[in-house]
C-alpha cells in the first residue's frame, strides 16, 4: 500500500511557501492591474493599461537597458576573474588557507557598507581611485563613468562568490585526467580548454544563474553610489520600481514594474535551467 | 521529536506570540499612557534631547514618552511612514515630517486635523513658509517644529584679504570667487549640491526663484520659462564656463560640500544652517574664518532660500490624540524651542524666539537668519510634490551633466509635470 503520510509532512512547507511567496506574488499581480495611488484615494481597475503605458515609458526602457548592461558586463567580468582566481588558488602554495579566507572578505561585507566605501574611493576630490591613477575623473558624476563605477564595485563585491563555487567545482575533477593529459603531451592551455573548462560547465551554469538573477535585481550598490543619477544613467529597474512604489506611491504602476522584473528574472532562469538540463543529459 | 519537547516548543512559541502582542498594548497597570514619538536622528547630543522629553514627563506624570529613532535618510523615513500609515498602524502617535510631506499625508487622510491646536490667532507666531507647508485646504495638519533654509557660507578671511565683500548677486559671486581663486592655489570657488536627489531640487529652485522663476502656476507647470532656462544654464556655466564649481558638484551632497569647505578648500558654499556649528567646532580648519549670509540673486531680483525643516503631526489612527497634542504643544512652546536652539542648534519655528537675548548671544548670526527664514519659500506645497520632484531630479541632473540642454530639460520636465497633474486630477 502506498504510504501517503508524505502529504501531511510536506503540508507545513507548502502552507509556509504559499503564505510568504505565492500570496504576495498574486497580490502584486492583482495590484498591477489597478491605477492605485493611495494619496489620492484612487483605486481603479484598468486592466493592462499599466503595462501598455510602460511600453511608451522612456524611463522604463532606459532602466531596462541599464540593468541589462550592468548584468551582462558585471557577470562576464566576474566569471572571467572568478575562474582565473580559482585556478590560481587551486595550486599548492604556502598560506593557501589564508589566501582563500582573504578572498572571501568582500563577499562578507554588507553591500550597503561596501557601497559606501566605494563612494569614498570614487570621490573625485579625495578618493583613492583618482589618487592612484593620478587623474581627476568625476567617477560618479559623469554619465560615462558612473555606470562603470557601479559595475566595478559590484564585480569587486561578488567575484569571491564565483571564486568559491568554481574552486569547489575544481575539487571534484579527478587528478588522473590532468596526469593523463600531461603524459599525452598536452600544454596548459589545451588542458584548460579540453579538460578543465568542459568539466566545470555545470558549475559555471549554476554560477551564471545565481549571478545573473542577482545582478538583474541590483539595487543597493547602485542606489548608494549614485541614487540612479546622473540623469538616470545608472537607474536600474529595481531602483525605478522602488521610486515608483515608495517615493511616489504609485502602487499600481510600481507593481507592474515589479512584475516585469519578476518575468525577466523568470525568463533568465528558465533559459539557464534548460541549458543545465541539456548539460546533465549528456 | 518527543511529545514532551514538542509541547515545550509549542508553549514557548505561544509565549513569544503573547509577549509580542502585549508590547503593542499601550496602557500599563498604573494608568500611564505611553506615547510613541517617531523622529529622525537628532543632530547633536541625544542626551540633551532626552532631557527635554524628561521635562515633559515631569510636567505630565501620567504620560510616558517612548521616542523611536528612524533611519537618518529622509527617503527611508518617508517610506516607513507610508507603509505604516497606509496599513493604518496605530503603533506610533506623534510623527515628525519633512516640509514636503505634510500636504501629501494630509491628502491621504493619514494626519489628524490640528486646526484646533493652532487657532488662526496663533498661526502668525510661526514663520509664513512652514505655515504654508502645514496648511492643506485651509486646515492645519501639523505644527512647525524647527526650520531650515539654504544659506551662503563664505570665507570671511579670504574675502577680507582681497578687499572683497560677500556677494549680493550671482554675477558678483562668480567675479569674487575668480579673484580669490587666482590668488590662492588649489581653491574651489563655489560648492553646492548637484547629485541627483532632493538636495539638487532645493539648490536649483533657489536659482530659479532668485531669477523670478517658478515651478507651478495656476495648477499647471510653469517650469519651462526663460527665467528658469537662464538660471539652469547659469548653474551649468558655474562648472563649465566660469569654472568656479568643480565637476564633482554633480555628485555632491551636503556633507561632501561641508567637508571641502571645512577643509579650507572652497571660497563659497551653499548649505543648510547645520553646517555652521560643525565648521566652528574646535579643531576645524576654518574655525573663526566663516561668514554666513543670504544667498545671492540674479541682478535686479530678490534672493529666495529653499525652506527645509521638520513639522510635528499626529497619526490619524492614534488612540492617544489628546496626549499627543500635549506633547506637540510642549515641543513647539517657546520654552522647548529655546532649549533646542541652545542645546542642539535647532532653529526655532517661532518668530518671537529671534528676539530672545540669550539666543542672540549664543548664536551670532541669529538676526540675519530671521530675515532669511521670513522670505524662505517652501518647495511647491502640493500633494503631488513627491512625483514632481521625481520628474525634476533627473532632468536637472541631465542639464548639469550636459546630457540635455537646459532648454530641453525644462521642456521635458514641463511636459511630464502636466501629464502628472492631468492624470491625477482626472
Amino acid at each position: 500500500m502506498r504510504d501517503d503520510r508524505g502529504t501531511g509532512f510536506t503540508a507545513p512547507a507548502v502552507v509556509l511557501l504559499t503564505l510568504v511567496t505565492a500570496y504576495p506574488l498574486a497580490y502584486v499581480l492583482y495590484l498591477s492591474l489597478f491605477r492605485k495611488m493611495v494619496i489620492f484615494d484612487i483605486s481603479k481597475f484598468i486592466g493592462a493599461d499599466n503595462y501598455l503605458y510602460m511600453l511608451h515609458d522612456a524611463r522604463f526602457w532606459n532602466a531596462l537597458e541599464n540593468t541589462a548592461y550592468i548584468t551582462l558586463v558585471s557577470v562576464a567580468l566576474e566569471l572571467a576573474l572568478g575562474v582565473g582566481i580559482a585556478l590560481l588558488i587551486n595550486r599548492p602554495f604556502r598560506l593557501k588557507a589564508v589566501a582563500r579566507a582573504l578572498i572571501l572578505v568582500p563577499w562578507a561585507i554588507p553591500t550597503v557598507v561596501s557601497a559606501k566605501m566605494w563612494e569614498w574611493i570614487f570621490n573625485t576630490d579625495s578618493g583613492v581611485m583618482n589618487y592612484l591613477l593620478g587623474a581627476r575623473i568625476n567617477w560618479l558624476g559623469s554619465p560615462f563613468w558612473a555606470i562603470h563605477a557601479a559595475v566595478f564595485a559590484d564585480v569587486w563585491k561578488t567575484t569571491p562568490f564565483v571564486v568559491i563555487l568554481i574552486y569547489a567545482g575544481l575539487q571534484v575533477i579527478p587528478r588522473e585526467l590532468f596526469l593523463a593529459a600531461r603524459c599525452d603531451g598536452a600544454g596548459p592551455w589545451q588542458i584548460f580548454r579540453r579538460i578543465t573548462l568542459p568539466l566545470l560547465k555545470p558549475v559555471i551554469l549554476v554560477v551564471l544563474i545565481f549571478r545573473s538573477l542577482d545582478a538583474f535585481r541590483i539595487f543597493d550598490t547602485v542606489y548608494v553610489l549614485t541614487g540612479g543619477g546622473p540623469a538616470n544613467t545608472t537607474e536600474t529597474l529595481s531602483i525605478y520600481a522602488y521610486k515608483l512604489l515608495f517615493q511616489t506611491l504609485q502602487f499600481g504602476y510600481g507593481s507592474a514594474m515589479a512584475v516585469v522584473v519578476f518575468l525577466c528574472v523568470g525568463l533568465i532562469s528558465v533559459l539557464y535551467v534548460k541549458m543545465l538540463a541539456r548539460e546533465s543529459a549528456w | 521529536m518527543t511529545t514532551r519537547s514538542l509541547r515545550i516548543m509549542t508553549s514557548l512559541m505561544l509565549i513569544s506570540i503573547l509577549a509580542a502582542s502585549c508590547s503593542g498594548e499601550k496602557k500599563d497597570g498604573s494608568g500611564t499612557t505611553v506615547l510613541v514619538f517617531k523622529h529622525g536622528k537628532i543632530a547633536g547630543d541625544y542626551a540633551e534631547f532626552k532631557k527635554l522629553l524628561d521635562r515633559f514627563e515631569r510636567q505630565n506624570p501620567d504620560i510616558r514618552i517612548k521616542d523611536e529613532i528612524l533611519p537618518s535618510s529622509t527617503d527611508e523615513q518617508h517610506q516607513f511612514y507610508v507603509i505604516n500609515l497606509e496599513g493604518k498602524s496605530a503603533d506610533f502617535d506623534v510623527l515628525s515630517m519633512d516640509v514636503i510631506w505634510v500636504p501629501e499625508f494630509a491628502r491621504a487622510g493619514w494626519l489628524r486635523d490640528m486646526s484646533g491646536l493652532l487657532p488662526p490667532k496663533r498661526r502668525g507666531d510661526f514663520f509664513p513658509g512652514p505655515m504654508r507647508a502645514v496648511t492643506y485646504h485651509n486646515r492645519i495638519y501639523a505644527v512647525p517644529w524647527y526650520i531650515d533654509a539654504g544659506l551662503l557660507y563664505y570665507r570671511a578671511d579670504l574675502l577680507d584679504k582681497y578687499g572683497l565683500k560677500p556677494p549680493d548677486t550671482w554675477e558678483e559671486l562668480v567675479r569674487t570667487a575668480r579673484i580669490v581663486m587666482s590668488g590662492e592655489r588649489g581653491m574651489y570657488g563655489f560648492v553646492w549640491q548637484g547629485k541627483q536627489y532632493e538636495g539638487l531640487v532645493c539648490n536649483t529652485l533657489e536659482f530659479f526663484w532668485s531669477n523670478g522663476g517658478r515651478v507651478l502656476g495656476r495648477g499647471k507647470a510653469a517650469i519651462d520659462s526663460p527665467e528658469n532656462a537662464q538660471a539652469l544654464a547659469f548653474m551649468k556655466d558655474l562648472i563649465v564656463k566660469y569654472k568656479i564649481s568643480p565637476p564633482l558638484v554633480t555628485t555632491a551632497v551636503e556633507e561632501t560640500c561641508r567637508r571641502i569647505f571645512g577643509g579650507g578648500r572652497a571660497v563659497y558654499m551653499r548649505n543648510w544652517p547645520y553646517a555652521f556649528k560643525v565648521l566652528e567646532r574646535r579643531g576645524s580648519a576654518v574655525r573663526g574664518k566663516v561668514g554666513v549670509s543670504e544667498l545671492p540673486a540674479f541682478d535686479g531680483r530678490k534672493p529666495r532660500s529653499a525652506l527645509g525643516g521638520w513639522q510635528l503631526g499626529i497619526n490619524r489612527y492614534s488612540r492617544h490624540a489628546r496626549e499627543a497634542e500635549l506633547l506637540i504643544g510642549f515641543l513647539s512652546s517657546p520654552e522647548a524651542q529655546k532649549f533646542l536652539a541652545l542645546a542642539l542648534g535647532y532653529n526655532p519655528a517661532l518668530k518671537s524666539m529671534y528676539r530672545d537675548p540669550d539666543l542672540r548671544l549664543a548664536r551670532p548670526f541669529f538676526e540675519r537668519l530671521y530675515r532669511i527664514f521670513m522670505s524662505a519659500r517652501p518647495r511647491p506645497a502640493s500633494p503631488y510634490y513627491m512625483m514632481i520632484t521625481q520628474v525634476m531630479q533627473p532632468e536637472f541632473s541631465a542639464a548639469l551633466t550636459g546630457i540635455k540642454s537646459p532648454q530641453e530639460a525644462l521642456e521635458s520636465a514641463s511636459r511630464q509635470i502636466d501629464h502628472l497633474l492631468g492624470v491625477v486630477g482626472r
